[in-house]
């Protein structure tokens, strides 16, 4: 059955969008720039029935009139319910719309729409995140997460790749993240100052010490990266079952209607985005 | 004996046009489009967004509306349409519309349960009707027509089989086979969508003359000021390339989920007899005959359907 969030139950209008303001931009490179976006009142987001404003691994829409909407892991802290960030490339129309705005614009907000990683599966066993370039929005909110409630997991693992050093996001957050867990960063096109791993992150997991019987995997990253991982996680005993990935699609309307997003049997926006890899080697369209 | 209300053919007009005195009325016998378009328009305008204002308006229809002439397996498509409008979440834009239609059907002497609206005109063996009221909505829309109709005594007469895609009509009574059928066929029966990718155009004509077929896409315009900005939704058909094509950014081509024509043909039937198992317990399907009936390509979904299922009970049956 699908999932739906229970503030879409009592909306007067599940399409209508609520106004944001862009309380900061904070700008990682020409086409990557984080938006942090608050109520226009300062008021706080709603708090789901676990306390926060939506769980990690869940999306929103965000919009701009006129330009329309596109969905985003929000990178923000699960339990601040102060502002909602989301990290946006300019690939398309509204991501491009939203990179010519400054701070104080105005943008729209619908959601917090899916499912999210199943944090409470994961509770009591190592944690493996995976991740490269863009992708890192979803898996920062779950370590944020992670990190609020640390003795609550076991050993935790980032491992994120990039092209570029320049290309890695949210390096003013790992400081943070490197007291609680560990974290590895690896390039393709290393810089001169560049003191991390070279190569791609399924490198760095070969040299990982792994519990596999106790050990649950989650990831954000295109195709080639998430079968790369499944090759390596697979024969030590980590089965697909406890790999969790989230999926991208087109969407329009978040609640399961429109069709964009389908994927077999399933919907990315309402039974997803996050999937375990069973279910998605078992679509015939994965 | 049960009495029944009935009319004569002759007096059709004149009760069509009394109709129209107390609301808008669409004869939809002669329409190609089917009457979801009624609730669920092909285009429309969602949201208007003033920029200077910073207001947000939403469309909202206030007059009673009503469709006249709806087959009985259009009427049923609009029952299934309401549920998946409803589920999970109610759709604002198809019932604000939707709770302002009045649905009066027209139908041959079959039918055992009306399958939905609110009225039926049900064509007797004589030049006349038999008026059933389904609804509320129906029997107040008669009480306040006041127009002469003749009491008579019930007649019962045989349900006469589907008259178009009879086949198919008898295989949606095993939504589960077809469901197991359609599944099986992208790997076991791979050459038949090898062979409709050939076939089909990519047109989206079979999705917008289907009665139940509901994708959309949403787009936002500006208009010349600059200040009012519309939110526009849109029927979109999955058959279409650029479907679920999402941006790749600048110099970069993008990537479609569904790329080849094979992958978003199997994807329409995937919805109508799988998912739509899955998710309703029955095939998005009342076997109007539309999507044969204008397909460019000729391609019969009855025929399609029949093949595999066909195919797949052999298979069945040799494992066994």
């Amino acid at each position: 059955m699908k999932t739906v969030s229970e503030f879409l139950k009592v909306m007067q209008n599940i399409y209508e969008p609520i106004p944001v303001k862009i309380q900061k931009i904070q700008e990682y490179s020409e086409s990557v720039k984080l938006f942090r976006l608050a109520k226009l009142d300062g008021s706080a987001f709603p708090l789901n029935e676990k306390g926060l404003v939506f769980m990690p691994g869940q999306f929103i829409l965000a919009g701009m009139w006129g330009y329309g909407e596109s969905p985003f892991g929000p990178a923000s802290h699960p339990n601040d319910s102060s502002c909602i960030e989301i990290i946006v490339r300019k690939v398309g129309q509204v991501t491009s719309a939203f990179h010519s705005l400054k701070e104080g614009d105005e943008l729209t907000l619908r959601g917090p729409y899916g499912n999210g990683y199943p944090v409470d599966f994961f509770s009591g066993k190592d944690v493996i995140l995976v991740t490269g370039g863009c992708g890192i929005p979803p898996i920062a909110s779950l370590i944020e997460h992670i990190i609020s409630n640390r003795n609550d997991f076991g050993e935790v693992h980032l491992l994120y790749g990039a092209t570029t050093p320049d290309d890695l996001l949210m390096k003013d957050r790992m400081n943070e993240w490197r007291k609680k867990i560990n974290v590895v960063l690896t390039v393709d096109k290393p810089a001169c100052n560049w003191d991390g791993n070279t190569g791609f992150v399924t490198d760095c997991l070969e040299h990982l010490k792994i519990n596999p019987a106790n050990t649950v995997a989650a990831m954000c990253g295109p195709g080639p990266m998430i079968s790369a991982i499944e090759n390596l996680l697979n024969p030590i005993g980590i089965p697909d079952r406890r790999i969790f990935v989230s999926m991208e699609r087109k969407m329009q309307c978040g609640v399961g209607r429109c069709q964009h997003c389908v994927c077999g049997d399933k919907y990315v926006c309402t039974d997803g985005p996050v999937f375990n890899l069973d279910e998605i080697d078992k679509a015939w369209d994965k | 004996m049960k009495q029944v209300k009935t009319l004569k053919e002759k007096q059709l007009n004149v009760f069509l046009s009394q109709l129209g005195e107390k609301a808008q009325l669409f004869d939809v016998r002669e329409s190609v489009l089917p009457p979801k378009r009624y609730f669920f328009p092909s285009q429309e305008i969602t949201f208007t967004f003033n920029k200077k204002s910073k207001e947000v308006k939403t469309a909202k229809t206030s007059k009673n509306f009503i469709l006249f002439g709806i087959s009985l397996k259009d009427l049923e498509a609009i029952t299934y349409l309401d549920e998946i409008m409803q589920k999970p979440v109610k759709d604002n834009f198809y019932f604000n519309k939707r709770d302002k239609s009045i649905l009066i059907g027209l139908t041959g002497k079959e039918f055992g349960v009306a399958p939905g609206g609110d009225i039926i005109l049900r064509r007797l063996e004589s030049d006349e009707y038999e008026v059933v009221v389904v609804t509320k909505k129906g029997e107040k829309l008669l009480k306040n027509l006041d127009f002469p109709l003749k009491e008579k005594d019930r007649v019962e007469y045989e349900i006469s089989k589907s008259k178009t895609m009879v086949e198919l009509h008898e295989l949606l009574s095993d939504p589960e086979l077809l469901h197991d059928a359609v599944k099986w066929s992208w790997q076991g029966y791979s050459k038949i969508w090898d062979r409709l990718a050939g076939e089909c155009l990519n047109c989206g004509i079979c999705t917008y003359v289907c009665p139940l077929c509901h994708c959309f896409s949403v787009e936002d315009s500006v208009d010349l000021s600059g200040d009012e900005c519309r939110r526009c939704r849109k029927w979109d058909a999955c058959t279409l390339p650029e479907f679920a094509k999402v941006s790749g950014g600048v110099g970069r081509p993008g990537h479609s989920f569904h790329n080849g024509v094979k992958e978003r043909y199997y994807n329409w039937f995937y919805h109508k007899f799988v998912r739509g198992y899955l998710e309703f317990g029955k095939s998005q399907c009342v076997t109007c005959g539309r999507c044969k009936k204008y397909c460019p390509a000729k391609i019969d979904i009855e025929e399609v359907l029949v093949d595999i299922v066909k195919k797949y009970k052999k298979i069945k049956r040799t494992q066994e």
